[in-house]
């Protein structure tokens, strides 16, 4: 049976206006209306706000905090990149080339962490940093490198390092999981003829499994940046609030203070508008640099 | 035939909306005589029948919980029979009633406390009622006036009041006092022998003695240095360090004082770890003797209740930074109760906030919850069920001699307080000198002044 233009079109249009009605609702509404909050003067607690045109832009670039608020991000977005990367393709390259026979049970292991609330990794993690009970210091002590233990969380120095690792640990998971599919999608024909033409393990990894699984990489960095510039404030939130000093304050934690603790809800948007524009730039960027052309053998 | 339909369909259409009306103004009418009728009853009884509907309550529920509020409300509902009480409870329930106050859709009456609620906001917000000349008229239960009741006066926004205070909270230092009496040690009575007492200690119990949050650096802001900058510059700096006034933070009685912080952090009194501690940690600390002092209000023994150890014993001091000689300071610090500008229920909400400030009721506060509700005349040692702790403090803080009340003209703005909390932290942390402090806090007053 052939369709004809108007059923088509009804077609498209039942797939297509829900869809549209809730993006409206739920994306595009929530972005306009944080866009026409941060012209105001509001405290977020009541109805009254006044109008004050770029004002809040302008006490954006005054502040001192928002440089800091910003590198704390990227260093979070750098780290996290790097760790995640190396560690979910290590993994993913052990489990899929290295015939581990437990290799089932591994992969649940790994994954485990990211069917965990954030919360939770927030409250597990500042238990193990905790300076007199915490699994950190106890580590170091038993190893008798007791000079190594500090307040982790505590310390200006220390603190954003610090939630790093909690970072990395809820995020190998599933980008394993990505890699493990890419991996598992490279025929066997070519490990064997590169064997065959005396390539070693590493130069194998370097040359057939990288190349060959790199859209996989690509989206996983891309997934890695957009949550932590976007979500890296929970883990902030639970396990240092921000603190001490500002030294651990992203931009979305920062954000959730001026706009909840401080009552400057109107700042608090100028600075979710702020993120939103970064985010953008960054994918941007990375989707320029990370261009290349599809690897097929 | 036509003519007379049409008339007829007029007449029933006339008849109709009168009905409508005559249903709608009788319901009004059938509420009024219920009412009255019920008024007639509680009158009997003593009670006002003409409060009616329905009432929304919102209350923090936090250190203190929520025992004493459920007897007066339960008492209040008891009183007036007519009056549907809603309440609005929680430890978060600051946030979770954020839209209906945004929405100017407000609770009749609120208990401004706890986190995410600042009563300074909702009066600039214009949130809050007036309630100046209605305070002149209230009564307590023998007839004194309640406007010369309080322990603490109101705070006033340009010499009006929109809130009266409830809980008569004072920050200070706990310490306990089962482990001082046995190994020892020398309850501070000022700084010097606050310093050499925590000398004492970390070396007798290898342990950092003091701690506090540093997730919310205000903790030893409002109970530690409060007090100091009172005792050094009585009500009139700290007015002005809280409004932010110019060269207030720069003064060298300021820096005098946030030099004894320096001295702390020199000499490793701060717990070590404090940077990251939020405030169940910190008293959590506290109680497991990682360390010996912690800088909290009344509301400490009664939220960590199922978590102290046996033969811990709560000892209170006013938080000793004032110079030898000199006697304790305390910066009292208020929960007000208030009602909305936009209450739908006035009448209800003034007669409930009437109805809660009574003697009796400051009694069974200090027994609910170990704390002062701020009136006076109440004799707390008249009932054993208030902890000694309290007692003690309260015979303490009534006497002159051994204490200074200090008054702060309101509570510090979020603006301000952050920004200085946080510098705060680095000073305790050894990070920041006291020179460099006092000018960060001068840069954010001058920040929050603009």
């Amino acid at each position: 049976m052939v369709q004809s233009k108007k059923q088509k079109y009804m077609f498209l249009a039942f797939c297509l206006i829900p869809t549209f009605i809730m993006f409206a609702i739920f994306t595009l509404y929530p972005l306009f209306s944080g866009l026409y909050y941060s012209f105001f003067d509001w405290s977020g607690s009541a109805q009254n706000k006044e109008f004050i045109g770029i004002d809040n832009y302008i006490k954006l670039i005054k502040d001192a905090i928002i440089p800091n608020t910003i590198i704390h991000d990227y260093f979070l977005v750098v780290t996290k990149v790097i760790g995640i990367m190396i560690l979910a393709m290590f993994f993913a390259v052990a489990l899929t080339q290295l015939k581990i026979k437990e290799a089932p049970f591994y992969r649940i292991v790994f994954f485990f962490p990211n069917i965990m609330s954030v919360v939770v990794i927030g409250i597990l993690w500042t238990f193990i940093y905790n300076p007199s009970m915490g699994l950190v210091n106890s580590g170091l002590e038993f190893l008798g490198l007791e000079s190594l233990a500090k307040p982790w969380l505590g310390s200006e120095t220390w603190a954003l390092p610090s939630l790093v690792l909690p970072s990395i640990w809820a995020g190998i998971g599933l980008f394993m999981l990505m890699l493990m599919g890419g991996i598992a999608n490279v025929s066997k024909s070519y490990y064997e003829a590169a064997e065959i033409d005396g390539a070693t393990e590493w130069q194998q990894f370097w040359k057939v499994t990288l190349p060959l699984v790199w859209p996989q990489i690509k989206i996983s960095i891309l997934y890695i940046v957009i949550t932590t510039l976007n979500g890296s404030f929970i883990i902030v939130q639970v396990m240092t609030g921000g603190g001490p000093n500002n030294s651990t304050h992203v931009m979305g934690s920062y954000l959730y203070q001026q706009a909840f603790v401080q009552y400057n809800f109107g700042y608090g948007a100028t600075i979710g508008v702020m993120i939103l524009i970064l985010s953008l730039i960054t994918v941007l960027i990375l989707q320029f640099f990370m261009r290349r052309d599809k690897v097929e053998y | 035939m036509n003519k007379f339909l049409k008339y007829n369909v007029l007449l029933l259409l006339i008849t109709l909306i009168m009905l409508s009306l005559m249903v709608a103004c009788s319901s009004g009418n059938e509420k009024g005589e219920d009412g009255t009728e019920k008024s007639d009853d509680s009158t009997a009884e003593g009670g006002e029948g003409e409060i009616s509907g329905e009432l929304e309550i919102q209350y923090f529920v936090g250190g203190y919980g929520d025992s004493w509020w459920k007897e007066v409300i339960a008492d209040f509902q008891e009183e007036y029979p007519d009056v549907s009480i809603v309440e609005h409870a929680g430890p978060n329930i600051n946030e979770e009633m954020r839209s209906r106050w945004v929405s100017n859709d407000p609770p009749d009456v609120v208990y401004i406390d706890g986190a995410g609620s600042s009563e300074t906001q909702m009066v600039e917000d214009g949130q809050l009622m007036n309630l100046t000349e209605w305070l002149q008229e209230m009564e307590l239960e023998n007839g004194d006036k309640l406007a010369d009741s309080f322990i603490v006066e109101p705070a006033t926004y340009d010499g009006e009041i929109y809130s009266l205070p409830l809980v008569f909270d004072t920050w200070g230092t706990w310490y306990d006092k089962a482990l001082f009496e046995e190994k020892g040690y020398e309850v501070p009575t000022d700084f010097d022998s606050f310093m050499s007492s925590m000398e004492e200690i970390k070396e007798g119990e290898d342990i950092d003695p003091l701690v506090t949050s540093g997730q919310h650096p205000y903790y030893f802001l409002r109970g530690m240095l409060y007090p100091a900058f009172g005792a050094a510059g009585g009500d009139e700096l700290l007015a002005d360090l809280i409004q932010g006034k110019e060269g207030a933070w720069t003064q060298d009685v300021v820096l005098d004082t946030m030099k004894k912080v320096e001295t702390m952090a020199a000499e490793g009194m701060f717990d070590s770890g404090l940077g990251a501690l939020n405030h169940t940690q910190s008293q959590m600390n506290f109680l497991l003797h990682e360390n010996v002092f912690v800088p909290v209000g009344f509301w400490l023994p009664n939220e960590m209740a199922n978590d102290i150890p046996e033969g811990f014993e709560f000892g209170f001091i006013p938080s000793p930074m004032q110079d030898a000689g000199d006697p304790y300071a305390v910066v009292p610090d208020l929960r007000p109760l208030a009602i909305a500008e936009n209450a739908e229920n006035p009448e209800a909400a003034k007669a409930f906030v009437e109805f809660a400030f009574t003697r009796d009721y400051a009694m069974s506060f200090s027994e609910h919850t170990g704390a002062i509700m701020n009136l006076t005349g109440v004799d707390l040692s008249q009932s054993d069920d208030v902890p000694s702790y309290l007692t003690e403090a309260n015979a303490m803080i009534n006497d002159p001699e051994q204490v200074q009340i200090y008054h702060k003209p309101h509570p510090m703005s979020a603006d301000l307080e952050t920004p200085i909390g946080n510098a705060l932290m680095s000073l305790m942390l050894g990070n920041m000198t006291a020179e460099e402090f006092v000018e960060e806090a001068e840069k954010a007053a001058a920040e929050y002044r603009s």
